[in-house]
This record gives structure tokens, sequence and C-alpha cells, in this order.
């Protein structure tokens, strides 16, 4: 399209928009040398008048493309000669040429060329105020300017339905994931090209024919129906620019490659060669319920290239430390079992292998902060409180305790324990963050600096002289935001908490003085989630502008953006070697990024509907994500690859949690129910021969009900969160519900 | 929900939009938000529209000045999150930076001063003071350690020093690389109290900005003045003060 400008550079600058009009003019103009209406005058339709000049090389231009193409090179030299048009100037429009659309259509009645034509003069004094802020927007909507006669698109897709009706069983699963990309693609082009009553018409014929977990698109689409209305859409936007990708086997796509160039009309041809990725595998075709289980998102399944880089899921080593023994360890036991002495012992935990595990990242792969004082303490407190915790498995169920929130009238937006279940924080749709103390021992702020400086700084109990016992309440209120508060999280240490805001901000408090330190301001749209790294310091948000942004805690601007999802990104959580991260996003794909550089290295579709809860195994090797169709899938990170998929919810999961080594999954639904699954049982039957790694078949079992080991209903409340103390007790969180 | 007879005709086109787009399950207040919604929109737009008409000296409004008012209104009130392409592209730059070391021992991690809501966010205007010589005495400023001061209480009447809160106590172990708040309390407050009962006490908070963020310090100088003031005393005050006090 830049080659265009070289024509009108004599012309003054207000034609800067002409070589857009014109560029779509010109495809047209190509798309329809075949059937011979190669008149100058859909051009004069063009609203800034006097550039003739420009429109005839334009006209000249496509001659010379029609000529080369049916391979009339003589002509195409006495023309060049002739009119003396430079090569590089028509080898370009070869390029945008072949963009538009091979020549052969069969559409364009004068009618309709000239309405296209209009359109896109049309388009010009639309794109120029457009252009400013979303720079490509005429560009990616013009390429709908094709070729086709509005009233033969019907033809062409029941032409289609009916071939893949009659092929063999084995090949019609697969063909027919065709149907919807093509549906939407022929629908959004009808409704561009301003045939609203066919477009009408064309989606209410085959709206039907889709699969059942399109219905939600299929209803947004149906509110489209000028093409003003796709301009301010982004998701539609970015649905048109990113190729949707199909799988589909060798034998499979031949048959239908031979289809298509038997027939004369190939505007099918156009879109798939245009619209969508067939990314072909040598192989067994799939078969229905296969290739249900891994279609469902907004872009089509994942290309097996974007799943092969190598994650390192392993964990980080655990740093040495010393554990003092002391008279109160009366429960632990040596591991000889003999009396214990008064001596300190090393940690076993972190030197049981000395040599480093493959699948983990190296320590210094991402700089993570220093282990403090205060951070060894809590590791060891974490020991002494694992020795002491509960082994979970089918015959051996955590116990449930469910914290109720009263009177908060559908306001609890989100909900989070620390780690050692101390305290609770909730936050409101009234843009409140509340504080909780689940333990007796209140919530305590620092003395302020006149009582500060009374004290005694040298006493042995410091730290509590400075807090101040008059104001210690049960719970506190921090204000703040301006907007619901989608998302808290709790550092590691306990000293911080994260929250984030419809009103784009992030906000940081400090625990210890219950006030807000800084706002991190980047999404400039609602924060859906928000979470701190397991080692602190860093933290991930994800929003409505479909970016996750990782932060530091001393940086105003995020480190890195997370960019590529179609659709906002509602949930956002780390690895817990905190290298990664994972977010789940409204197109119904989780992704799986690098912190290091940013990449997204894992691409996992399959849900039907907007993921709202994801939740990493304790291993680092496995992934559950939640969303509102009410199913639980399980992914293997390493391969990138779905190992299992729990039925049984009928409602949105918001709540997903791993017990503390990893045997048994916690979900928690809109359905007032919290279901325990045995993950143990479910990833031992994991197959990873190669065969489902190349080819990425999956065979999954429909085991869901041996894996279901409890259903807990609550009365009224969905359940917000889940939460597995350090002794592997559950703790859930929701409010309750009066309707 | 109120009986589709008795509801205006208004409220029922929206039900039905709801229908349409699917949604089922909502609150009866949302039909009245909707409506309301729709009513300040299409009046903006049909005003918007009006003057681009008027400007334009046309007789009627037509659809173009309708599409250019929505027009304009989109780019101002709904605006959409930035394309996708644009969002690659920042994101590639973004991430080519490697991620930044961690510096160890530096207490609480927060971002520089400016960015951070820990400054105190507001000043006094500062009262005439009597010739007396008894109120408004400037004491020696001392040091009180403490880390990043967050927003500092509100005076209250009669108590005449106002503090800024220190906050968090950064850890035992080190001491380096804190924030100090300075704090200069007056301590005559009987005095003060007692010469005027009618005019509330205004405590005067002088903060000195060059200060702060080059040597991480926050000084605060309190005072205690009685009568209204003018702008020039106030400004006279002062220059006295920075005067006066020693600079640490």
């Amino acid at each position: 399209m830049a080659a265009v400008q070289d024509g009108p550079k004599e012309l003054d600058a207000e034609k800067e928009t002409k070589p857009e009009i014109l560029s779509d003019g010109t495809s047209n103009l190509l798309g329809n040398t075949a059937s011979g209406t190669l008149s100058s005058s859909p051009l004069t339709a063009a609203p800034a008048g006097g550039a003739t000049k420009m429109e005839d090389q334009q006209t000249l231009i496509a001659v010379l493309q029609f000529l080369k193409r049916n391979k009339l090179s003589e002509s195409v030299e006495i023309l060049r000669r002739e009119a003396g048009l430079g090569e590089h100037q028509e080898d370009s429009q070869a390029t945008d040429g072949s963009g538009g659309g091979k020549g052969d259509g069969d559409g364009g009645d004068a009618n309709s060329l000239l309405s296209r034509v209009s359109i896109t003069s049309a388009a010009a004094p639309q794109s120029m105020p457009v252009k400013k802020d979303q720079p490509d927007v005429s560009v990616v909507l013009s390429a709908y300017s094709q070729q086709g006669d509005p009233s033969l698109y019907q033809v062409y897709y029941s032409g289609l339905k009916n071939f893949i009706e009659s092929v063999l069983d084995c090949h019609r699963a697969e063909l027919s994931q065709l149907f919807y990309p093509l549906f939407v693609h022929m629908y959004l082009e009808l409704v561009y090209n301003n045939h609203e009553t066919k477009a009408k018409a064309f989606f209410d014929k085959f709206s039907g024919d889709q699969e059942c977990y399109y219905q939600d698109d299929l209803r947004i689409l149906c509110s489209l129906t000028k093409k003003e209305h796709l301009k301010g859409n982004e998701v539609l936007l970015d649905f048109r620019t990113s190729r949707f990708v199909l799988r589909i086997s060798r034998d499979s796509y031949q048959l239908l490659k031979r289809h298509l160039q038997e027939r004369h009309n190939n505007q099918i041809w156009n879109i798939i060669q245009e619209h969508l990725y067939i990314d072909i595998f040598d192989g067994m075709p799939r078969s229905k319920s296969q290739i249900d289980s891994m279609s469902g998102s907004l872009a089509g399944e994942a290309r097996r290239e974007v799943n092969k880089a190598k994650v390192f899921y392993g964990l980080l080593k655990e740093p040495e430390i010393e554990v003092p023994l002391d008279d109160e360890d009366d429960e632990a036991e040596n591991e000889e079992g003999k009396p214990k002495k008064k001596k300190t012992k090393k940690d076993s935990l972190g030197s049981k292998s000395k040599k480093q595990d493959p699948n983990a990242p190296q320590q210094n792969r991402i700089p993570l902060p220093e282990l403090k004082d205060s951070d060894k303490l809590d590791k060891i407190m974490y020991m002494k409180e694992s020795t002491k915790r509960i082994r979970l498995g089918p015959e051996n169920l955590p116990s449930i305790c469910f914290y109720t929130f009263l009177n908060a009238f559908q306001g609890l937006t989100a909900v989070d324990f620390t780690d050692d279940s101390s305290l609770l924080a909730g936050g409101f749709a009234d843009s409140t963050v509340r504080v909780w103390s689940v333990t007796p021992k209140k919530l305590r702020k620092v003395k302020s600096t006149a009582e500060l400086n009374v004290i005694d700084k040298e006493s042995d109990d410091v730290l509590e002289r400075i807090m101040d016992e008059k104001t210690a309440s049960e719970s506190k209120i921090l204000h703040g935001h301006s907007g619901p508060v989608y998302g808290v999280s709790f550092s590691p240490d306990r000293n911080y908490l994260l929250s984030s805001s419809e009103d784009g901000t992030v906000r940081l408090w400090s625990l210890q003085t219950f006030t807000c330190l800084v706002g991190y301001k980047g999404h400039n749209y609602p924060v859906w989630d928000t979470q701190f790294s397991p080692f602190g310091y860093y933290f991930v948000s994800g929003g409505h502008d479909r970016v996750a942004r990782l932060w530091a805690m001393d940086h105003y601007q995020p480190l890195r953006i997370f960019a590529g999802h179609l659709a906002d990104v509602t949930c956002t959580r780390f690895h817990p070697n905190s290298n990664y991260v994972a977010t789940g996003s409204t197109d119904r794909t989780v992704r799986l990024w690098d912190v290091l550089n940013g990449n997204c290295v894992r691409i996992l579709t399959g849900h039907k509907g907007p993921i709202h809860s994801l939740a990493f195994s304790p291993n680092g090797k496995f992934l559950a994500s939640g969303s509102t169709d009410g199913r639980v899938l399980l992914w293997d990170i390493g391969h990138g690859l779905m190992i299992g998929e729990l039925k049984g919810h009928t409602d949105t999961i918001y709540a997903l949690k791993f017990s503390r080594d990893g045997e048994i999954l916690a979900s928690g639904s809109m359905d007032n129910t919290v279901r325990l699954w045995d993950s143990m049982k479910a990833f031992d039957e994991v197959e990873t021969d190669d065969f489902t790694a190349t080819t990425g078949h999956i065979h999954l079992p429909d085991n869901s009900q041996e894996l279901l080991l409890g259903m807990y209903h609550s009365k009224s409340t969905p359940v917000t969160h889940l939460h597995f103390t350090r002794r592997n007790l559950l703790l859930a969180a929701g409010t309750y519900n009066s309707q | 929900m109120a009986s589709p007879k008795t509801v205006p005709k208004d409220a029922q086109v929206m039900m039905q939009i709801l229908k349409d787009m699917g949604i089922t399950e909502y609150d009866p207040r949302v039909i009245n938000q909707m409506l309301e919604f729709t009513y300040r929109y299409v009046t903006t737009i049909i005003e918007d529209a009006k003057i681009y008409s008027t400007h334009a000296k046309k007789s009627n409004v037509d659809a173009d000045d309708i599409r250019l008012a929505i027009q304009c209104r989109v780019d101002q009130s709904f605006t959409s999150p930035p394309p996708r392409d644009f969002l690659l592209d920042i994101a590639r730059q973004k991430n080519q930076t490697p991620l930044p070391l961690i510096k160890p021992y530096t207490g609480p991690r927060l971002p520089p001063d400016r960015y951070c809501l820990s400054a105190p966010n507001y000043r006094l205007k500062s009262l005439q003071k009597k010739v007396s010589s008894s109120a408004g005495r400037i004491t020696v400023p001392r040091l009180s350690v403490g880390a990043v001061s967050s927003r500092p209480s509100t005076p209250t009447l009669g108590i005449p020093s106002v503090q800024t809160v220190g906050t968090k106590v950064g850890t035992p172990v080190s001491l380096t690389g804190q924030r100090f708040t300075v704090q200069i309390p007056s301590s005559q407050a009987a005095s003060v109290k007692s010469a005027t009962p009618t005019t509330p006490t205004v405590q005067n908070v002088l903060i000195n900005p060059s200060l702060i963020g080059s040597k991480n310090i926050l000084i605060t100088t309190n005072m205690v003045s009685q009568n209204s003031s003018s702008d020039s005393t106030a400004l006279k005050r002062k220059h006295e003060d920075e005067d006066d006090y020693d600079a640490l």
C-alpha cells in the first residue's frame, strides 16, 4: 500500500487519505478484472475531486496486473513503455492484489461495485479522525471489502455445508470446525459492506447450526448490524486481525482443498486463505469429542509450535536455614525417633537433592529479593507447621471452615487470606478494602511519632511497644480506591496488601500503618485481578485493556507487559517458582508467560467460557483452570496439553485451590458448592507418549465422577475464595445471598 | 417484576433489548438505570448534532450531524482500550529491557517519593502572629527516626503540635537508608490556649520542599499563632521561620 504514494507525491497533502481509499479501490478493481468491469467510473465517486491523474494511474496499474496474470507479457511491456510506469509500482501492487483476493470472483455487477466503492470513499472521512488513535482500523477493516455478491453468500455457505455432510464420518468432524469461523467472517463482511438485510438473513439461516458453545459470541454478533458498530468493538477487531487456528489432519485438508478448487466460486477459499490458519498434522483425524474438548476459544486452537518452548516448571531450591529446636516443639520428632537434644539441626527440606532439577529454573534467572531475618523466622514457622500438617487423600478429606460475609449486599468482589491464615482481606464494590484478623490477636497499627519518641528503644520487646494498643480492633477499613475493588493480595511477609480496582489503579497498602503507600497507574481500565509473587517484591495485574503487567514494588511503571490476549485478562497467577505467570482471559484461553522476557510460552484452549480462576499445583507441574462453563480443566505445563476435565459444577467457578501437598483440588463456585477432587489420581493417569505430544491428540477419560471426593453445599452462599491452611484445613469465603 | 401491562412502553422496549442480548437475571432497577442512561446519551448526541448543524448553517439536523456528534462523543466518553498491535508493540519494547537487580537491605521498597502517597497532602495558611513573645516560639527541631511517613494526622483544635505520623519502623536489622521525619513541636500549649479563647488556634505547618527528596528528610515546623493573617505577614513569617530554625 505504500507504493501508491509514489504516484500522488506531486499532489497536495490532503490526498494522504487517498492512498487508503484508492488502495481499497485498487483491490476491488483487481478483484474484478476477470469480470471485465474495469471502468474508471467508480473512482470518480471519490470525494476529493480533481485527482483524475492519480486515478488513471491506478487504472493503468490494475490493467497491468490483469495482463500479467494472464501471461500477456508482450502487452505488458508495451503498456508499460507507453504509460511510463515504473517496475516497482506494479510489484507492490501485486502484493496488494494477492491480499485483495483472487480475481475469480463471481460477483461484481456494477451496482455492487459502485456501492462498495462509495462505501470505501465514505470510509475516508470516517477513517481520518479514527486514524489518530487507532492507526490501522481502516486498513484492518478495508480487507473486508472483497468481491462476492452478497446474495450468493448463502449459496456458498450451503454448498460447503452440503459438501461437508457428504464426506466420510472421520473427516466430517474435522471439517465441521470450519463452519463457525467462516460463518462469522462472512457475516462480518456483509455487515461491513452495508448489506444489512442480507446479513440478517444470512445470520438467521445459519446461526442455529453452530456449536452450542459459541452461542454467547453469536448473540453479540447478532446485535452488530451496521458497520459503525464494528468500529468500537476491540474484541471483534482482534478476532478479525488474528487468524483463527484450526487443526486438521492432512487427509481431511486435501479433501477440502480439492473440493473448493473444483468450484469456481472461490469466495470461501479466499476467506480461508486470508482469515484462517490451518495447522495441518499427519495422522488420524480427530473425533468430535476430541475436537470439542480443545475448541471453544475466540481464536480457535493453539498452533503446535506455540506450545513447544521449554518451560522451567520445577521449584526453586529452598534455602538452608538452621532450625533451632526448643522445648515447645514436643510433637516434632527427630527422624531417628530419638529423644531430642537441645541443638540446632539443619533444615532437611531444602538440601535433599544437591543437584539441580533439570526442570527448575536457575536461582538467578530472575532477580529475587534476598531473605531477611524476618523472612527466615517465617520460614522456620512454616516448617514447624508443615510437620503438623494432615496428609489428605481420598480417605482423609479436609474439614472446611466457611467464612460468610453478612450484610455485604452482594458487594464482596475479592477475598484473600495470608499464607499463615492469620489475616483476611475483602475487597468490596463500595471501593473499600477491609482487613480482618482471623486469629484472636487484634489488628494493631504503629503508634504516631509523638508516642514513638517516648518509648524505650532499647527494650527487648520494642516491636510490641511500637504498636498502638488503643486503636486495636478486629478489622480495619482501607479507603482510597474510587471504584469497586476486584482483586486483593497479601504479600508473603504480611507487611503489604495489594488491591486492584475498576478505577484502573493498583494500590499498595501498608499493614503496619493501614494506610495507602503507592498507587500504580498503568492500566487505564478496570483491573480485574492482581497477585503478589510467592517471594514478594513482584506483582502481576491484569485488566480490561487485554494485557497483564508485571510490576516491582519500587518501580512506578511496569517491568513487563504481557500482551496477546484477545479480550480482557480476568485472572493472573504466579507460578510457585515466580518465573512464570499464568493469565486467564475472557477470550477463553489460558496463557503462560515467561517473566524473564515477556514471551508467551503456552496457549491452552478448551474452555467454553471466560476463565475466572487459576491454580498451580504445589509441585509446579500442573495448572488447573475454572471458567463460567462450570468445568475445571487440568493442564500439563511441560507439554502444554490438557490432561483432565472435571465436570460437575453448574455455574461459574470462582475459586480453585490445591491442597498443600497437591493431593486434593478444591473448587468453589457460584452454585453454592465446594467440591473436592482427587488430583493425585488425575495426574497419575497422564499419558505422555510421543504421539500425544506431537499431534496434540488427547484422550480424556470421562472420570469426573470417580475423581469427585466430596461435594459440600452452603445454604445460599456462593464461594468466592478458597484457602488451605498450612495444616491442610480448608477455609472458604463468600457472601450470604439471601435470594 | 412489574406486570407487562402496567410497565411503560420504554421500559418494555428495554426489557426486550435485555432479553435479546441474553441477559435474563437482573435487578428491576437496572431497567430504570438503562433508561436514564439512554435518555441522557441520546439527548447529549442530539444537542451536539443541533450545534453542528447550526454551525454548518443548515436548517435541519440531518444524519451527518448525528454521525459527527456520535463520533466526537465516542472519542470522549467511551474510550476503548488500545488496539492489539499497538499493545504488542509497546510490550515488545518494554520486555526488551532486562529485569533490574534488586538492591539488598533497603528497608521498605517503594518508588521515589514523588510517586508515593506518603507526603503530607495539605498546608495550612499562617496567621498573623501577635507581638507577644509567649506565643509562637519555635523550638529546636528534634530528630525522630521513622520510616516512610504516611499522611499526617489532621490537627485538632487546641493541640498545638502537628505531627507527622511516624510509621512503620524498618526491620530491626539496620536503619541505614531510611527516611527521617523531623518534628518540631511547640511546647507552649497552655499559654496559647489561655491567650485566645475566642479565635481558633491555627497551627502553621511549613514544609520545606527543597529538602524533601534530596536528602530524604521531611522537615515540618510548627508554630502557633493567633490572629487571622494577612498575606504579606504570612510571607514574612515564612522568611523569619526559615532563618530561625537550624537545618540539620
